[in-house]
């Protein structure tokens, strides 16, 4: 808390002309900043070597209703203590134009693009203003997330051609990959430039399974909004609803009862749990090293088939509810869970052995798709991707949710970046999971897992929340409406921050490295397209 | 070596270790299973993914595992819709997504059934009404057989695809 006051007072003596919003509550500090100073300012907190800033998230809203207005929000994680600032400014009366703040922070390029699109507000000075979320076939000033855009209205089409960056000269030609891939993958367009045998340019064109998340959150009331949040991207249930949750509660004053918070901290380690095991076995396959994948897909089985028969539902859908969790377990039920972790941990560690003293697959892994550091950091990479390259960061432990205050998490990092360094994250996580829900267990407090929501959220409130799911950090931003509905809900998958960074991972690799490198990234397109 | 002889007799036979499916209503009509005839000893399906939130996806891929191992009845993945008796298709269809759909239904050759896989795929699911889904499936490309779920259990997909295969009463 000390650390945050210190911040917010170098803040204001460097740029006396924001003005802190006291109202924000204990979670971070907030300054209302003027638009031209917007550059600077952040600028400021990225590059200072005391602040160290990470663009963490940045949103904007359609205030239009009540004012003439749109707010836009910048939230910045800051270095060690991992505190957060959100900087606000409006763009007032007709205002469309805010100064771009991507040729200094390049984590926002994709943001920025996105609320263009989305609003039609112009971040002046971006480098690269090409549609990213509406394909070159939505018409012309048709912005989705203005509150004039009828969220159930289909437009019409119209003739466009995405255009991609060239690199011309000899021998150099072109490989296009997608949407629809050759497996079963979600759809997502690669386009390759390669002289000869290693790439020289990745081009990501995604957004093909943009469904209008956000718009329709918009159609929906607080606390009956969770099965959309569980459907953001299917293999992060528990990750979408709880931070979703976690959003509304805050807004409604609920407080979770413990029993209630442990469970939601199981059911996210068992999540993480089958995620993993299926991307250990998944990376061994795109050697073509097909047995450690059976194994895995045998282990990742018996976790749903566990998750199917404590709640239902295969990837635990319907357990997370505004105010707790739905579902509670017995003694017995939590003995079984006990049981099948340290039945499946020992399976587990017999196949490691195998996986790691395999010289092949060293070979294939080692060196392969390296993310350094710096680029990681530039890019503002989240969860196993960033923990494999050398970013010390967990949200389980540096902004503890659910029960995580009471269960210490040890946080995996290796600093090659490389395949390698992404194998052996989700390999150590598997066992610190595991390691969590023993813990889990010996701790579970009795008491209620849920609690009534009994008071009305403020309109216009807004709420932030952050969950460390399997893949990295969701971020739910959620304001309120009037009588309970939704005004805006901002979702971020950790897809979205860390899908640029691939592109400079797999210069110099050979194609046939890409499927490998993109399974060792393992990122959703649905959450990143939205 | 040695350690991997070791895993493998140590696991044993996984395939079938599942739960029983719970019944589900006629997936597929008669006409459907009359056009799956050709198909009933071999059938080579590609998945197309038009908007879905992944865990239909990730069901599918479930069948490839030894505990449902799909291939020891004859049913495989192909890597072009070229090579497709059938297409499995997930998700809502999103505008972005509407024309490589279609696409993709022209390119696969007849005789082909198309099977709509999850809630997604036949109602549009909670996406519906959204104005980035033109869905549902059967809006865009005749579909044969609808599996119901959100997500489908694999072993439903499976019994699913087992049923399609089995022929009407006349065999
Ligand atoms: S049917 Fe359900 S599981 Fe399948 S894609 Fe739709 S929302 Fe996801």
């Amino acid at each position: 808390m000390t650390e945050t006051r210190f911040y917010d007072e170098e803040l204001k003596v460097a740029f006396p002309l924001i003005v802190q919003d006291e109202a924000a509550k204990g979670e971070f500090s907030h300054f209302l900043v003027p638009k031209d100073l917007l550059p600077a300012i952040t600028h400021h907190l990225h590059t200072q070597p005391s602040l160290h800033g990470r663009l963490t998230l940045l949103w904007a809203v359609d205030n239009r209703p009540i004012r003439d207005a749109y707010g836009l929000h910048y939230l910045f994680t800051l270095g060690a203590s991992r505190s957060w600032v959100v900087l606000s400014t409006e763009l007032a009366e007709g205002d469309r134009l805010f100064p771009s703040i991507t040729p200094h922070i390049h984590a926002a390029m994709w943001y920025e693009r996105e609320i263009r699109d989305m609003f039609g507000l112009i971040p002046q000075g971006h480098p690269d203003l090409r549609r990213l979320v509406r394909h070159e076939h939505w018409p012309k000033g048709t912005h989705p997330l203005k509150k004039n855009f009828p969220w159930d209205h289909v437009l019409g089409r119209q003739q466009g051609e995405h255009h991609f960056r060239r690199i011309e000269g000899e021998g150099v030609f072109e490989v296009p990959v997608g949407p629809i891939h050759a497996g079963i993958i979600e759809p997502g367009h690669f386009r390759f430039s390669v002289a000869g045998e290693p790439i020289m340019q990745l081009e990501l064109h995604h957004f093909w399974t943009h469904r209008g998340v956000e718009k329709l959150f918009e159609q929906q009331t607080l606390t009956a909004a969770v099965p959309l949040a569980e459907r953001v991207s299917g293999d992060t249930t528990i990750g979408h609803s709880l931070a979703y949750c976690q959003a509304v509660e805050s807004l409604l004053h609920i407080e979770v009862p413990r029993r209630g918070r442990y469970l939601r901290s199981l059911f996210l380690e068992l999540e993480r749990l089958h995620n993993h095991l299926g991307d250990v076995g998944a990376i061994c396959n795109d050697t073509a090293y097909a047995l450690p994948h059976a194994h895995c897909g045998r282990m990742k089985e018996q976790i749903m088939q566990l998750n199917d028969k404590l709640t239902g539902s295969r990837f635990l859908r319907g357990v997370n509810r505004v105010g707790g969790v739905e579902i509670d377990l017995t003694v017995a039920q939590l003995a079984e869970v006990v049981a099948e972790m340290d039945h499946i941990e020992k399976d587990f560690s017999e196949l490691e052995l195998i996986i790691i003293h395999n010289a092949s697959l060293t070979d294939r892994l080692e060196t392969t798709g390296v993310l350094t550091e710096r680029t990681a950091w530039d890019h503002a990479v989240v969860g196993v991707v960033g923990r494999a390259s050398g970013l010390d960061q967990d949200l389980r432990r540096d902004r503890p949710f659910a029960a995580y205050d009471e269960l210490p998490v040890k946080v995996v990092n290796y600093r090659y970046g490389d395949v390698r360094a992404r194998i052996r994250v989700r390999m150590d996580e598997i066992h610190e999971s595991m390691r969590l829900v023993r813990e889990i267990r010996l701790k579970l407090p009795q008491g209620p897992v849920a609690v009534e929501p009994s008071r009305r959220a403020q309109a216009r409130e807004w709420a932030l929340s952050a969950v460390e799911g399997w893949r990295g950090e969701i971020l739910y931003m959620v304001m309120a409406g009037e009588n309970g509905t939704i005004h805006r809900c901002k979702v971020r998958d950790p897809s979205f921050a860390n899908w640029p960074a691939i592109q400079q991972a797999v210069l110099g690799n050979i194609i046939p490295d890409f499927p490998l490198i993109n399974k060792s990234f393992n990122l959703s397109y649905a959450g990143n397209d939205l | 070596m040695f350690r991997i002889l070791k895993k493998s007799l140590k696991t044993g036979v996984v395939t079938g270790q599942h739960p029983a499916a719970a019944p589900l209503e006629e997936t597929s009509t008669s006409e459907a299973k009359e056009k799956a005839r050709p198909f009933r000893s071999s059938l080579a399906f590609r998945a197309v993914d038009t908007g879905s939130c992944n865990a239909c996806e990730m069901e599918m891929n479930a069948l490839a595992n030894p505990v449902y191992d799909i291939e020891r009845f004859g049913i495989h993945i192909a890597a072009s819709p070229r090579h497709a008796d059938a297409l499995v298709v997930t998700g809502p269809v999103t505008v972005n997504m509407e024309h490589a759909l279609k696409d993709v239904y022209q390119q696969t050759p007849d005789p082909k059934i198309v099977i709509a896989l999850g809630d997604c795929a036949i109602n549009c699911g909670v996406f519906k009404g959204s104005y980035a889904v033109t869905g549902p499936v059967d809006r865009h490309i005749p579909v044969d057989v609808r599996i119901p779920g959100c997500p489908p259990r694999p072993v439903n997909i499976l019994n699913a695809l087992q049923e399609l295969r089995k022929g009407s009463d006349k065999g």
